[in-house]
């Protein structure tokens, strides 16, 4: 089975009313108007089977934006996007979690959201703590979690779904050394079997590892598109002190 | 070819492809079927989803993940749920019988049938405020149908009210009311309750979500309107001026089916049951297809 991600002039906007506060396009017909904001804007892409992409930029730049899209989080306000495979997301820093539930309880929660029955998405939880490395933790709320421990979860359990389209924002930088081993390795493992990997972040080397292309996104624009060495190079020589 | 066409032949195309060594392998198990979307005609995003996870799934899923964020785990906490109608109701007794001096018959009962389902509609009111900000890690970190939200927050307070039925239990035997073959009707009654809640918790949640500093003011608004229907009193005790006024208010048929049934013993008058149901039908019918619509922008406004 292969994946593929095709998008055509897809935008974003952001609507906000005159407190600054983000309001739907509805809702803003309702409130005094304020101000609008593209988080994407013109985004021309297409991406295909076994291709791993590293999404670059300042923070404001619209990655997680793109990420949010892909993953059917935002719906693009103008142009198309066409998203064909399973996916598997973390793309908030929570990496979805909820932190009144025990890992147990979010790993059946986000097992059944990423697609998997009920019964099936009980059954995973033993293969998901195993994955996860979480041991006695598994059983505790994830409040008392660090970020790593629920980076860990949001990932194992995202895995269990078996997704052939992976998108990663930031949340793995939170993992320790070990478990970005074991990133790198299920992002191979969804590569060879013809899906996609989406990571963003600021960790240049840890992109570099799991990406050969990349994209630089700047106020929502695509800035450059292409292999990750050249890409990264361009974006660190327009900002300094992104080095 | 048709939209609806070239969606379903994508559907088919990766909905059940199973990749080597996955769960669904392990368990002999169909594989849950791929998250296809295709996004069509520009700013008109049509999605298709399929997945093998049911609706039902994802509900239950919402709605044990609710209970345990909510309501806790252990012992006390059914114990809070079993004594908060209790307190409620012995709070409103000792105000009718002592202070305002208009007990009527059992009026314990009287306020039970009145607390009881309130108890209900104005938990659901609560959960619907806070149902997506309390949800926002998966709301901006997973596409699902949010309208499912809503549901699932009333189901959890229908399975958490649902023990303060034994209230009603103790007041029949503390007035030794004797039950009637009228509490036939208690089930259907019990449902007419769930789905005002229901039609209230959306309109709450759209309201939690698009102004969050009203959730106050929501609130202050429904307990109005257990004030403004025979909470009480039962509402053969109030003026006949004010009853028709009382009567537009969908709280007082569900109050006066409990009295019925339970407390005069007879089957509830056909008005009881038919306005509150006509009054939740028409919120849901306008309310339904705007959150549906909204739900997509959820995203963009909840704070992560």
């Amino acid at each position: 089975m292969t994946a593929r991600i095709v998008a055509a002039g897809v935008g974003v906007e952001f609507r906000f009313d005159r407190q600054r506060r983000p309001v739907s396009p509805r809702l803003s017909h309702l409130r005094r108007a304020g101000t609008r904001s593209w988080g994407l804007r013109d985004i021309d892409l297409e991406i295909g089977p076994g291709e791993a992409i590293a999404l670059l930029g300042r923070s404001g730049g619209g990655k997680t934006t793109l990420l949010r899209t892909i993953g059917g989080v935002f719906v693009p306000d103008v142009g198309t996007l066409t998203v064909e495979g399973r996916l598997g997301a973390l793309l908030s820093v929570g990496a979805g979690v909820m932190g009144s539930l025990t890992g147990r309880e979010n790993a059946q929660l986000l097992g059944v959201l990423a697609g998997l029955p009920l019964s099936m998405a009980r059954s995973a939880t033993p293969s998901v703590q195993a994955a996860s490395g979480l041991g006695v933790a598994f059983e505790q709320p994830v409040a008392s979690y660090s970020q790593g421990m629920r980076a860990r979860l949001g990932f194992a359990t995202a895995g269990e779904a078996d997704p052939t389209i992976l998108l990663l924002d930031e949340v793995h930088e939170a993992l320790d050394h070990d478990y970005r081993a074991f990133v790198r390795e299920r992002a191979r493992e969804i590569l060879a079997h013809g899906g996609i990997v989406i990571a963003a972040g600021h960790d240049h080397p840890l992109l570099e590892q799991l990406s050969t292309r990349a994209l630089w996104l700047d106020r929502g624009r695509i800035v450059a598109d292409g292999p990750f060495a050249a890409v990264c190079s361009k974006y660190l020589a327009s900002s300094p002190e992104a080095e | 070819m048709t939209v609806r066409s070239w969606i379903e032949t994508w559907r088919v195309r990766v909905g059940f492809d199973t990749p080597p060594d996955n769960t669904a392998r392990r368990l002999n198990r169909p594989y849950p079927a791929a998250v296809t979307e295709a996004m069509l005609e520009a700013g008109k995003a049509s999605r298709a989803t399929t997945s093998s996870a049911s609706r039902r799934d994802l509900l239950v899923a919402l709605t044990l993940s609710d209970l345990r964020a909510r309501y806790g785990r252990g012992g006390w906490q059914v114990m809070k749920w079993l004594l908060d109608p209790f307190f409620a109701t012995g709070v409103y007794l000792v105000l009718v019988t002592y202070v305002v001096d208009r007990p009527g018959p059992a009026p314990g009962l009287s306020i039970a049938c009145a607390t009881v389902p309130f108890q209900l509609i104005i938990a659901s009111v609560v959960n619907g405020l806070s149902s997506v900000q309390m949800r926002h890690s998966i709301v901006l970190n997973t596409r699902f149908d949010r309208t499912m939200i809503p549901l699932a927050g009333v189901i959890t307070e229908t399975i958490v009210c649902g023990s303060s039925l034994i209230l009603l239990v103790v007041m029949m035997a503390a007035y030794s009311v004797a039950p009637t073959i009228a509490i036939l009707w208690l089930p259907l009654v019990i449902l007419v309750t769930i789905l005002v809640s229901l039609s209230i918790a959306y309109p709450a949640s759209l309201i939690g979500v698009w102004w969050p500093d009203l959730r106050t003011f929501v609130l202050s608004a429904v307990r109005t309107l257990f004030f403004v229907a025979p909470g009480l009193v039962a509402l053969s005790q109030v003026p006949s001026g004010a009853q028709k006024w009382l009567k537009l208010n969908p709280l007082t048929g569900i109050f006066e089916a409990y009295r019925s049934v339970l407390l005069y013993g007879e089957r509830p008058a056909a008005w009881e049951l038919l306005y509150p149901t006509a009054f939740a039908i028409i919120l849901l019918a306008l309310i339904v297809p705007l959150y549906r619509s909204e739900q997509r922008q959820f995203a963009k406004m909840v704070e992560g």
